[in-house]
C-alpha cells in the first residue's frame, strides 16, 4: 500500500504553523510589558522670553535620561520623556501636567515651570497625588511654607533664601575689608526682586552693622531702557550697588551702566551674573563684579562638573544654564530613588527620595541632599566670586558655608511664621 | 426738537410689541438639551481630558461670549476685559482662603465686588470711544494688573494665590470631586449663555445694537446711551468674572497672568475665530481656539507660526469668524434656492 499524501496541509505543519504565527505576534507584547516604558511628563516654558532656560532644562534632562536609558532605564524601564510648552501661563501649565497624567499615562512628573506656573503644577500634584519634582522654581515658599507641603511633591532647584545669606556674608566681607558703608539696590520690581533683595540686606546689615541703604530702585521686569535707574544711582554715589537683575535684563542694565562708566565708580554685587546665558550675552563683561554660581563649569571646580559641562557643550553646543543642572540633578536623583526602591511605583519612590543623598557633581561636597523635612535641595554648590571678561569667568569662587545657611535659614523660617 | 418732544415721538412710532415668550421657552428648552448632553458626556466617553477640555471652555466661553455683548453688539471694542476675569479668579479665591464661607456665598460676593469694581471703571470707561475707549480699558487692566503683582501680602504677588483654593462641599455638591467639578461648570456655563441670550434678545439688547450702529440717534429718540452702555459694561464683567471663578476652580489659584492684557487678547482673537455676528459665534471660536492650542502645542513648539497662520487666514482669507461665514452661506442657499 502506498500512502498518498493528502492535498493541503497536515494537522501537524498547521499547528506548527498556529504557534509560530501565536510566538510572532506575541513576542512583542511579552517583551512590551516585561520592558514597559515609563512615561515622565515635563511641562515648561519652551517660547516667550525665557525659553532660552526651559530649551535648556529640556537638555539637560535629556542628556541625563539617555544615560540612565543606556544603563537599563529606571527598574529596567526604559524612561520617556513628554515634554510640552506651558508658554509661562500658569492655566496652561496646569493643563499640560493634567493632560500629561490623565491622557499620555506619564506617572511622574518634572515640573519645569518658573513662580507662579510652578505653584499651578504643584496643586495639580496634590490633586492627582502623582510624584512631582519641581525643577525651575526659586520660590522660597514652594517649600518652606507648610502650607504647601505634599507627600509626592519635592523641589529640587537652589533657593533665594540660601543665595542671599551665602551672598551677604561675602558682601559684608568685602564691605569691611573695603569700607563700603553707603549702599545702593536696584532690582526687579516683583516678588522674586523684592524678598531677595529684601533678604540680601538683612543678612548684610547683620554680619556688617554699619551698611547703609541710600538708595532703592525697581525698575519694572522686562524694561527695555535703565538710563533713569543708572542715573539715580550715580547721583546717590554709593560705594556699592547690589542687584538681582537676571537673565536679558541683567545684560541690558550692563551694557547701557557701562556707558556711564557705573562700574568704575562703585563695587557691583549682581547674583545672577555669574550664568552663561549672561556671561556670553554681555557686550564688554566689565572686570570685578561680584557674582553669586549659578552654573559655571569651574566650581565646584571637580572633574566631574567640569566634565558635566564639557559633554553638554559638546552635545548641544552651548553651555548649560542655572536651570541645566537642577534638571540634570533631578534626573539622578530619580534614578537613585527608583534603584532603592526597587520600583517605580511613585508612592514608593517619594519615600525614599525623603532625605535622599546622592553623588553629584553639582554638590559642594560631592553630594546633594533631598532634605526630609521640607522635601527641597540642600548641599549644592553656592558660592560668589568675580569675574573676568573672557573664561573661565568667574575664576575664583569662594565657597559658602552651609552650616551658616541651615542656622539662617532656619531662623528666617521662624520669622515667616513657618516653623 | 427737545428731548421730551423726541421721546413722545418714539412712544407713538414705536411698533407694536412683539411677544418674546415663544422665543424664550425656545431657548430654555434648547439650554436643558444642551445641558443634558453635557451632563451625559462623562458617562459615554470617560476621559479626564475631555471634561478638562469643557471646564476650560466654560471659563472661556462665558469670558468670550461677555466679550462679546460689548463688541459685537454694543461696539465697544474693550482691551481691558480680562481684568474682570481675573477679578473674579481672585476674588473668589481669596474668599475662599480667607473666610472660609460657603462657596454660593462667595461667589455671590465675588460678583457684588466685580460689579462695584465694573460700575466704576465702567463710568469712566463708557463716555469715551472707540479707540478712547479701547486704550482706557486696557490701561485699568494694567492698573489692576500691577496692583496684583504689588499687593504681595494679599494677592502673593507673580506667584499668586498659593496652598489650594479650599472647597467645602455644600448642599451635596463637592467641587473637589472632578465629576462634581464639570457638572457646576456646565451648569454656570449653560445659565450664563441662556442669561446672555435673553440680554441680547431683550428690547435692552435691540437697544445696544441701535447704539452700536448710530449712538446719536439713539440718544436723539431719548434713550441714556451712558447709562445703557454702563449697564451692559457691568454685566458683561459679572459674566466674565464667572468665567474667572471656574477657571481659579480648575487649576486651584489665581495669578497674575489671569488679568494680563494677553488674556483680553484671547477673548479678542476668540470672537473674531468664531464670528461677532451671531450669539454663539464667540463659544463656537472658543472651542475652536481651545482645540487649535491643545493639539498644536502637542505636536509642535512652533505653535505661534500655525495660531498665526490661522488668524490670518481667517482676517484676510475669510474676512469674518466662523459662524459669520457659515450663517452667511446658509442664507445666501437659501436665497438662491428660493430665487
Amino acid at each position: 500500500m502506498t500512502r498518498t499524501r493528502k492535498p493541503g496541509i497536515s494537522r501537524r505543519s498547521t499547528l506548527a504553523l498556529m504557534g509560530a504565527g501565536a510566538v510572532t505576534f506575541a513576542a512583542p507584547w511579552v517583551a512590551r510589558a516585561q520592558a514597559k516604558t515609563i512615561k515622565i511628563g515635563m511641562p515648561t516654558i519652551l517660547s516667550g522670553r525665557v525659553a532660552q532656560l526651559g530649551t535648556s532644562s529640556r537638555n539637560a534632562v535629556m542628556l541625563e535620561v539617555e544615560k540612565v536609558n543606556a544603563a537599563g532605564g529606571l527598574a529596567g524601564r526604559q524612561i520617556e520623556m513628554v515634554i510640552r510648552d506651558s508658554k509661562g501661563q500658569p492655566q496652561e501649565a496646569a493643563r499640560i501636567a493634567r493632560e500629561l497624567v490623565n491622557t499620555d499615562g506619564c506617572e511622574m512628573l518634572l515640573d519645569g515651570e518658573a513662580s507662579s506656573g510652578s505653584f499651578a503644577v504643584h496643586e495639580v500634584a496634590r490633586d492627582l497625588g502623582v510624584l512631582c519634582i519641581h525643577t525651575c522654581s526659586e520660590a522660597s515658599s514652594l517649600t518652606a511654607d507648610p502650607k504647601q507641603h505634599i507627600p509626592n511633591a519635592f523641589r529640587c532647584v537652589r533657593q533665594g533664601i540660601h543665595d542671599s545669606i551665602v551672598g551677604a556674608g561675602y558682601a559684608a566681607g568685602i564691605a569691611k575689608a573695603k569700607g563700603l558703608k553707603k549702599w545702593a539696590t536696584c532690582s526687579p520690581d516683583y516678588a522674586y526682586g523684592r524678598d531677595t533683595t529684601g533678604e540680601f540686606v538683612l543678612y548684610l546689615k547683620k554680619f556688617a552693622p554699619d551698611v547703609e541703604v541710600i538708595s532703592e530702585s525697581w525698575p519694572k521686569l522686562f524694561q527695555p531702557d535703565y538710563t533713569e535707574v543708572v542715573t539715580k544711582i550715580l547721583q546717590a554715589k554709593p560705594q556699592a550697588l547690589y542687584s538681582c537683575l537676571w537673565g536679558g535684563d541683567l545684560t541690558s542694565y550692563i551694557d547701557q551702566a557701562n556707558i556711564y562708566a557705573l562700574f568704575t565708580q562703585m563695587e557691583v554685587f549682581a547674583v545672577n551674573m555669574a550664568d552663561y546665558t549672561a556671561l556670553t550675552v554681555v557686550k564688554n563683561l566689565p572686570k570685578g563684579i561680584h557674582s553669586g554660581d549659578r552654573y559655571i563649569k569651574t566650581f565646584p571646580a571637580t572633574p566631574e562638573n567640569a566634565a558635566w559641562g564639557d559633554a553638554y557643550k559638546a552635545k548641544y553646543n552651548e553651555y548649560p544654564t542655572n536651570w541645566s543642572w537642577q534638571n540634570a540633578t533631578a534626573v539622578m536623583f530619580l534614578n537613585e530613588a527608583v534603584k532603592k526602591a526597587n520600583s517605580t511605583d511613585g508612592k514608593k519612590v517619594a519615600e525614599v527620595l525623603t532625605g535622599l543623598t546622592i553623588k553629584c557633581p553639582f554638590g559642594a561636597d560631592g553630594t546633594v541632599t533631598m532634605r526630609a523635612d521640607d522635601h527641597t535641595l540642600v548641599g549644592y554648590a553656592i558660592g560668589w566670586g568675580t569675574t573676568i571678561p573672557q573664561e573661565p569667568y568667574v575664576p575664583d569662587v569662594k565657597a559658602g558655608d552651609w552650616k551658616t545657611i541651615f542656622e539662617l535659614e532656619a531662623e528666617w523660617k521662624k520669622s515667616k511664621g513657618y516653623t | 426738537m427737545t428731548e421730551l418732544q423726541a421721546g413722545q415721538g418714539a412712544q407713538t412710532l414705536a411698533p407694536p410689541r412683539i411677544d418674546a415668550r415663544p422665543q424664550r421657552y425656545r431657548d430654555v428648552l434648547i439650554a436643558l438639551v444642551a445641558f443634558a448632553l453635557l451632563a451625559l458626556l462623562p458617562f459615554i466617553f470617560g476621559s479626564k481630558q475631555l471634561l478638562d477640555f469643557v471646564i476650560r471652555c466654560a471659563a472661556y466661553g462665558l469670558f468670550a461670549t461677555s466679550l462679546n455683548l460689548l463688541v459685537g453688539y454694543t461696539g465697544l471694542i474693550s482691551f481691558g476685559h480680562g481684568m474682570f476675569f481675573g477679578l473674579g479668579a481672585y476674588g473668589f479665591g481669596l474668599m475662599m482662603q480667607k473666610t472660609g464661607v460657603p462657596i454660593p456665598v462667595a461667589f455671590v460676593a465675588t460678583l457684588a465686588i466685580t460689579c462695584v469694581v465694573a460700575v466704576v471703571i465702567g463710568a469712566i470707561c463708557v463716555r469715551l470711544k472707540e479707540i478712547y475707549f479701547a486704550f482706557v480699558t486696557l490701561a485699568f487692566q494694567m492698573l489692576i494688573h500691577s496692583t496684583i503683582l504689588s499687593w504681595q501680602s494679599l494677592t502673593g504677588g507673580d506667584q499668586g494665590l498659593r496652598g489650594g483654593i479650599p472647597r467645602p462641599p455644600f448642599l451635596g455638591i463637592d467641587l473637589s470631586n472632578h465629576l462634581h467639578l464639570y457638572i457646576t461648570s456646565c451648569a454656570l456655563l449653560v445659565i450664563g449663555l441662556f442669561l446672555m441670550r435673553q440680554i441680547a434678545q431683550s428690547p435692552f439688547g435691540y437697544t445696544l445694537r441701535m447704539i452700536r450702529d448710530n449712538a446719536t440717534r439713539a440718544s436723539f429718540i431719548g434713550i441714556d446711551v451712558w447709562r445703557a452702555k454702563l449697564t451692559i459694561f457691568v454685566l458683561a464683567a459679572l459674566f466674565a468674572a464667572t468665567g474667572g471663578m471656574i477657571m481659579a476652580l480648575f487649576v486651584s489659584g489665581a495669578y497674575p497672568e489671569f488679568a494680563y492684557w494677553t488674556i483680553s487678547g484671547e477673548g479678542i482673537f476668540i470672537n473674531m475665530l468664531g464670528g461677532v455676528t451671531t450669539f454663539l459665534g464667540p463659544m463656537v471660536g472658543t472651542v475652536l481656539l481651545l482645540i487649535l492650542n491643545d493639539t498644536v502645542t502637542r505636536l509642535t513648539e512652533y505653535h505661534g507660526i500655525v495660531l498665526g497662520v490661522v488668524i490670518l487666514f481667517f482676517a484676510i482669507g475669510l474676512r469674518k469668524g466662523l459662524m459669520d461665514f457659515v450663517v452667511e452661506w446658509f442664507a445666501q442657499r437659501r436665497g438662491e434656492a428660493s430665487g
